[in-house]
């Protein structure tokens, strides 16, 4: 198994603000840019905006309240 | 390295004859709960927490776990990627293992990391043949390096995860079905995940392989977000609700073996009394549902 990109794209903008605003602004260029395949870019571009906030919030406020552990 | 046939001893299913319910274990709630062990059958233990804690912390552990059933749950493996788990992080749970003895071990199906970035969180992989063959792959090194197949658990998520071709109950079923893990289902997550996805619970339950299903998880979240747009957070702060122990009843009429039931709370930690009378509504919700299955059974 190869890393996944999309694995990794993922995690990019769930966890870097300035990486996901970039996406929210220009999602197909983003996905293109980080080597998605042509199914995933379209998968991508038609993201979950709401939860994709949300999940990321979530995280910036566990981070900051050093929220024990990864569980949900 | 792994640890290999060393760990494989020391890890076995407990004998379960009964139907049992127990608390995750929380330093906050240890006094309460080793006070009250005539009224926990198990308690459920972060192993996270002592794959790098110091010695004594380790014996703690070993004298609970010679007290009381303990089965030890992984937070940040990573299984359900396309990405191979870390063989050093299953070092890791091979040596608590062999440490502890505990009757099982469990992880989520989630990916937590990508490209060096720790999400610090159980995020949703996309729901492909890839993460199934990746899941799958990594359950078998997981038994082989640990000694025994981890039960794995579903998990909730803010998110619908993108690049995803099928949905949760077809992923989930999959994996299980193809793996030799017992399914821990966290019928809070379903809750959640139903209500974030519009889907019918009752449904999901029809669709996976209930008979696989070793362990529950119960706990309880909030709402989060703006009006139109609200989701269920999972966040194991709040009391379990009503509807969870609904879906209780619903499991214990739909899977005859016995089963083993966790509340999990992480955080704004009430009496322990509050607990224990959750794990109450936890034993008369699937009494409930054996009732109801047995009187199918006698009705058929």
């Amino acid at each position: 198994m190869s890393e996944s990109r999309l694995e990794v794209f993922l995690a990019r903008i769930y966890v870097d603000q300035t990486a996901r605003e970039k996406f929210l602004a220009d999602p197909r260029g983003e996905a293109t840019r980080a080597g998605l395949a042509a199914h995933e870019i379209d998968d991508v571009v038609n993201i979950d905006r709401d939860g994709l906030e949300l999940f990321a919030h979530s995280l910036e406020h566990k981070r900051a309240n050093k929220h024990g552990h990864p569980k949900n | 390295m792994a640890v290999g046939a060393e760990a494989v001893a020391v890890v076995v299913e407990g004998e379960m004859n009964v139907d049992r319910f127990g608390l995750g274990w929380r330093p906050r709630l240890a006094a309460g709960i080793l006070a009250n062990l005539d009224r926990i059958d198990i308690v459920e233990v972060i192993a996270d927490d002592y794959f790098r804690a110091p010695r004594h912390e380790r014996r703690a552990l070993q004298t609970l776990a010679a007290q009381t059933p303990v089965t030890l749950h992984g937070v940040s493996l990573g299984l359900a990627s396309a990405v191979p788990v870390q063989t050093r992080r299953l070092d890791d749970m091979a040596r608590l293992c062999a440490a502890v003895a505990p009757e099982s071990w469990s992880e989520h199906l989630a990916f937590v990391r990508g490209g060096g970035i720790e999400i610090g969180h159980l995020a949703a992989p996309p729901r492909t043949e890839a993460t199934i063959e990746g899941a799958l792959a990594n359950l078998a090194r997981a038994k082989e390096i640990v000694g025994v197949a981890p039960h794995v658990e579903n998990v909730a998520t803010l998110i619908d995860p993108p690049g995803s071709d099928r949905d949760e109950a077809a992923w989930l079923s999959a994996i299980i079905r193809n793996s030799e893990s017992k399914l821990l289902l966290d019928l809070h997550n379903l809750h959640a995940n139903a209500i974030n996805f519009n889907f019918n619970p009752c449904v999901f339950l029809a669709k996976i392989p209930v008979e696989r299903i070793a362990t529950i998880h119960l706990a309880g979240g909030k709402w989060i977000g703006r009006n139109g747009a609200q989701r269920l957070l999972d966040d194991h702060l709040h009391d379990v609700p009503d509807p969870v122990y609904e879906l209780l009843e619903e499991v214990a009429a739909r899977a005859p073996q016995t089963l083993t039931v966790i509340i999990e709370r992480d955080g704004k930690f009430p009496a322990i009394e509050s607990l224990l009378a959750q794990l109450d509504r936890a034993r008369q919700a699937v009494s409930r549902g054996r009732a109801r299955a047995l009187k199918q059974q006698v009705a058929a």
